[in-house]
């Protein structure tokens, strides 16, 4: 599903390259729960971001079910992240001005689902994560581990065939971590989502089926 | 998809009440103000568009230069109609109008009182064929045919006999002795008319026009029309006619002067004549004897300008507060990235914000033009209201605002949905909003820059008029009443005078028509020997006046002597201002003769059909006209004219004087309308442009300064948020109020003062260009800059204040515990 080849990304200070990540190379089969682990600093979510194509790496090639992610434009992406890829932050990123209902709407909108499939595929997912109570609420009603059951929820809804999640759990306590974790292995086993999540616990990644180690820009075989 | 932009977009328009308010409230006021010059503008472009035969319809007009006078006339000789129509075939009808003022009206019969009518004319019996105007009763071809014949508008047959039916073959007494038989009754004519009557009398058997010369160029006394037959090439046409006039001219030398025209036109003087367009009087003719006060082209695009720019800054403000704050959207815009979101859509959401912003204020906007729309109409002197009714009105608007919502939500738009996901989804959400200062500075300036201008416009124009106000002009203007339908008394007027003066309050009278101010007016030809020569002629006025004038005006000799009524051969004294005395070349005017001729008009000039005058004084030159006018060659003689009296009196008791000015003449001639004004009014009046101008400009500076502020204040709003851990650092580390203060406050006033910079030369060029329409004006000085410049910065620094202050006052430890 994914391919990176000698995937090089730095940061110009100046006349000062800094590398975040070099001649990382990874292939990613559909169905796989990878985790990425590293130090602070050792470019994770730079990583990930290459993989969402929010960054584009400096140089190297990316290959995303088998094209050439380098030549995608803005329109192109957006498809992508209405038919593949789902979203979930450490800092969950919901829209404030928002409702939960209307925040796990948004995507089906732009998806242009049509508006009675919108209500039944949300109430599934309101159902489904014992949020059915909050929907007329605004994100900043919840608790931080409400409001990521939330984020993933609308990672979810587009039925994507990609979660990429950037310490989901991170801001949470080890009991919303766990549920959150187990959603993440149910969803990967029962309906074969690829599922990549940058985490620092050990605990967490054994939820997946196979770790990448990143340190000083390398990936650790 | 639009449903949901509206609902978001009506969501964060609540959440943010300041900014939502500043934005609604800032559009609305430029919307507001856009309407209202827009109406006006609508109206002043509409003259004489209910006149279907207008394109087809000239009036001839000219431009003469003799006797060392230049003047542009609206009107003609009465033998140049019917000679155009004689020798232009083109030509389908033509029809003159004399304009004789205003007349004293009533019902013929016993106990009926005089009303004065203002508008009046004397017209020919073409009138309604060249005019199409609606004939209610009578025939319209016919009614004015007859010698004692008259037309009146509806709203006179009303006023008079209660309806058009009752008024027909009902007969009208004008000035106490001319019976008039109404043959017809018309429909009021549009106020938007270049010219308005309600009463039209025959011209048949008129004795000016029987007495008038043959000549071209001469008795320039009716507004001539030609009405030109379909299809006729107006360009060509006005060629040919022009043509024409010249032939007629070079007759007129020849036959009256006694020289050719080329021989007249060496010494530098000539008459010009040519054809207007019914339809650009209004807005492009400002000639001598126009039927009513025109409007001006250049206001028109001045206050198209202004409608704009006070639009656009209010759009400025929806750009800037849109941006500023883009930082605290860029997350919600980074997110809806990552969901799938394109920047089409999201420019999408954000121009339904601000069309509905905009659709918001175009609501508020019409509450208060029409809040605003008595005391509008009394500032621009017209009848305007918002056309409710009009589907064009709300089509106009609603595509008004759309445009206005495009225009203000484009540049945020555009910006907003450019921003970079992945910059927000990695935490940096200050970083977009921030990068931008620059344009929004452009922004600022921009609108300051207008401001100072409009500011610095609204000082020029007061002074103006502070210095027409202020100005010595040769007579004295305060403490006069003049009483105006003096000759309606007759002969009476005399002893009414006499009798008058008994009140000790009163200090001096005078009978006459021609007063330094709007009033009767005659020219007449002087000549320095008892011959025509090309160059032994001065075109001056010449006033008749008895020999208190000069008393009860409070006007100076330069040298000589007032009249005497002591004296007798003063009946062929003459007295000149100084203007003359300068265009007759005399160095002691004193004892000198001029000559004016009275010769049967056509024959050539015979040496005693000259009447000699002796220069007995010389009047220290006084603005007889307005101050845009240099003061022309101006003569007094004595001679009755009982147009007005005038009375100088002590300036006290005002209301006191009145009334026993008013017993004396109820006594004398209970059936007349009693009417009085005073001359500094009269004078003030004829500034009645500037004034409004002056206040006009003040109203759309406030206007304009408002606006820019509230959007200053937004910004300095937004800063003060953006910086507020800034702020709490700095006072932790010992910063005291004031520094923070102007710590915030600087960066704005830096843009203040470029504004200044750049508005400061744009207003000398432009109000240099209005004032260069005053022959006597202001200079204009580096102290008026100075008072635009304090002016904007202070309210710039008390706008940006309220912000700073309050946010170097917050106690550090909130704003940083917040992180
Ligand atoms: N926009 C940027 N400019 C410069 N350096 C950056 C930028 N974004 C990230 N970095 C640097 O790249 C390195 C890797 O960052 P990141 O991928 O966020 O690490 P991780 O997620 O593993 O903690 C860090 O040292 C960070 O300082
Ligand atoms: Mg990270």
């Amino acid at each position: 599903m994914i391919e990176l080849k000698d995937i090089e990304r730095y940061f110009q200070t100046g006349s000062l390259k800094t590398y975040v990540l070099r001649y990382v190379t990874a292939k990613i089969l559909e169905g796989e729960f990878v985790s990425i682990m590293g130090p602070s600093g050792a470019g994770k979510s730079t990583l990930l971001n290459i993989i969402g194509m929010l960054e584009e790496p400096t140089a190297g090639e990316y290959w995303f079910l088998g094209e050439g992610v380098h030549k995608f434009n803005e329109r192109r992406r957006a498809e992508m992240y209405r038919e593949y890829i789902g979203f979930v932050f450490q800092a969950y990123h919901l829209i404030d001005d928002l409702t939960v209902y209307e925040n796990l709407e948004a995507p089906l909108i732009y998806k242009k689902v049509p508006s009675a499939e919108r209500k039944s595929r949300i109430a599934d997912l309101l159902d489904r994560f014992n949020i059915v109570a909050k929907k007329d609420l605004f994100p900043n009603q919840l608790s931080g581990g409400q409001q990521q059951l939330v984020g993933i929820a609308r990672a979810l809804i587009g039925r994507p065939k990609l979660i990429l999640a950037d310490e989901p759990t991170g801001n949470l306590q080890s009991q919303q971590a766990e549920e959150i974790m187990s959603i993440f292995q149910q969803l990967n086993k029962e309906e074969g989502v690829t599922i990549i999540q940058v985490t620092h616990s050990e605990e967490n990644a054994g939820y997946g089926n196979r770790i990448l180690n990143l340190k000083d820009g390398k990936i650790d075989a | 998809m639009l449903l949901n932009y509206i609902t978001i977009a009506i969501r964060n328009l609540r959440k943010h009440p300041l900014y939502s308010g500043l934005n609604i409230v800032g559009l609305a006021l430029g919307i507001a103000a856009c309407l209202l010059i827009f109406l006006y503008l609508a109206y002043e472009t509409s003259y004489d568009n209910w006149n279907d035969r207008a394109d087809r319809t000239v009036r001839v007009a000219s431009d003469i230069n003799y006797g060392g006078s230049q003047m542009g006339f609206a009107v003609a000789g009465a033998v140049i109609g019917p000679d155009c129509g004689r020798e232009l075939p083109e030509v389908q009808s033509w029809c003159r109008f004399r304009n004789r003022g205003s007349y004293l009206v009533r019902r013929e019969g016993e106990l009926q009182s005089n009303i004065r009518e203002e508008d009046v004319l004397t017209v020919d019996s073409s009138f309604f064929e060249v005019f199409p105007v609606k004939v209610l009763q009578g025939d319209p071809l016919h009614c004015l045919t007859q010698p004692n014949s008259i037309a009146i508008s509806r709203s006179r047959a009303e006023k008079f006999f209660s309806s058009p039916q009752l008024a027909m073959g009902q007969t009208l007494m004008l000035e106490n002795e001319d019976r008039r038989l109404i043959t017809a009754v018309f429909e009021d004519m549009p106020q938007n008319t270049h010219f308005r009557a309600d009463l039209l009398l025959s011209l048949v058997n008129d004795q000016e026009v029987q007495e008038s010369p043959p000549f071209w160029g001469m008795n320039n006394n009716f507004q001539t029309y030609l009405l030109l037959r379909k299809g006729t090439d107006k360009v060509a046409f006005s060629k040919k006619f022009e043509q024409l006039a010249r032939q007629k001219i070079a007759i007129t030398a020849q036959q009256v002067m006694g020289f050719s025209l080329e021989e007249f036109e060496k010494t530098g003087q000539y008459a010009h004549f040519y054809l207007q367009n019914i339809p650009d009087i209004h807005l492009h003719s400002d000639l001598t004897a126009e039927l009513a006060v025109n409007g001006n082209i250049r206001y028109v695009w001045v206050f198209s300008a202004i409608a704009l720019f006070i639009l656009l800054i209010a759009c400025i403000n929806f750009m800037n507060l849109a941006t500023a704050r883009s930082s605290m959207r860029a997350r919600e815009i980074g997110v809806r990235k990552v969901l799938g979101g394109t920047r089409t859509g999201l420019m999408g959401q954000f121009l339904t914000e601000s069309i509905l912003v905009s659709a918001l204020s175009v609501g508020l906007a019409l509450l208060l033009a029409t809040m605003v729309m008595a005391p509008y109409n009394e500032l621009t002197g017209r009848d305007l209201s918002i056309p409710w009714a009009q589907p064009l009105f709300w089509l106009t608007l609603a595509g008004g605002a759309g445009l206005v919502g495009l225009l203000a939500g484009s540049y945020p738009a555009f910006f907003l949905s450019a921003f970079n996901a992945v910059q927000v989804v990695k935490g940096d959400p200050s970083g977009p909003g921030r990068k931008k200062v620059g344009f929004r500075s452009v922004l600022v300036v921009f609108q300051f820059s207008i401001s100072v201008v409009l500011i610095l416009a609204t000082i020029l124009v007061f002074k103006q008029l502070h210095y027409i106000q202020t100005k010595s002009l040769g007579f004295q203007k305060s403490q006069v009443i003049i009483l105006d339908d003096a000759y309606a008394l007759g002969d009476r007027i005399y002893a009414f005078k006499n009798e008058i003066l008994q009140n000790p309050a009163i200090e001096s009278a005078t009978v006459s028509g021609y007063l330094p101010v709007p009033s009767s007016r005659s020219d007449m030809n002087f000549f320095t020997s008892r011959v025509i020569e090309v160059d032994n002629t001065v075109d001056m006025q010449r006033w008749r006046v008895d020999s208190d004038y000069f008393k009860t005006m409070g006007m100076d000799l330069q040298s000589g002597r007032f009249f005497d009524p002591a004296i007798r051969t003063d009946s062929s004294a003459v007295i000149i201002n100084e203007a003359a005395a300068k265009l007759f070349g005399f160095d002691d005017p004193l004892g000198k003769k001029i000559y004016t001729l009275d010769n049967t008009p056509g024959s050539t000039p015979k040496p005693e059909d000259f009447k000699e005058l002796e220069v007995i004084g010389v009047v220290r030159n006084f603005h007889w006209e307005s101050l845009r006018s240099n003061i022309g060659p101006l003569c007094f003689q004595l001679g009755r004219s009982r147009g007005l009296a005038s009375f100088r009196y002590t300036g006290k008791d005002t209301e006191a004087v009145i009334a026993s000015l008013e017993k004396e003449w109820k006594s004398l001639a209970p059936d007349q309308p009693f009417s009085f004004r005073f001359l500094d009014d009269a004078f003030n009046r004829m500034y009645r442009a500037e004034q409004r101008i002056g206040t006009l400009a003040g109203l759309f500076a406030l206007l304009s300064v408002i606006i820019s502020c509230l959007g200053l204040f937004g910004l300095s709003a937004f800063t003060a948020e953006q910086r507020t851990k800034e702020i709490g650092i700095r006072k932790v580390l010992g910063a005291s109020v004031l520094g923070i203060t102007s710590l915030l406050t600087k960066d704005f006033l830096k843009l203040v003062v470029i504004a200044i910079l750049i508005a400061s030369p744009l207003s000398y060029y432009l109000m240099g260009d209005w004032l260069s329409d005053f022959a006597y004006r202001i200079d204009i000085q580096w102290w008026m800059f100075a008072t635009a410049a304090v002016i904007a910065v202070i309210i710039a620094i008390v706008t940006v204040s309220l912000q700073s202050i309050k946010a170097a006052l917050a106690n550090p430890v909130k704003s940083l515990r917040n992180e």
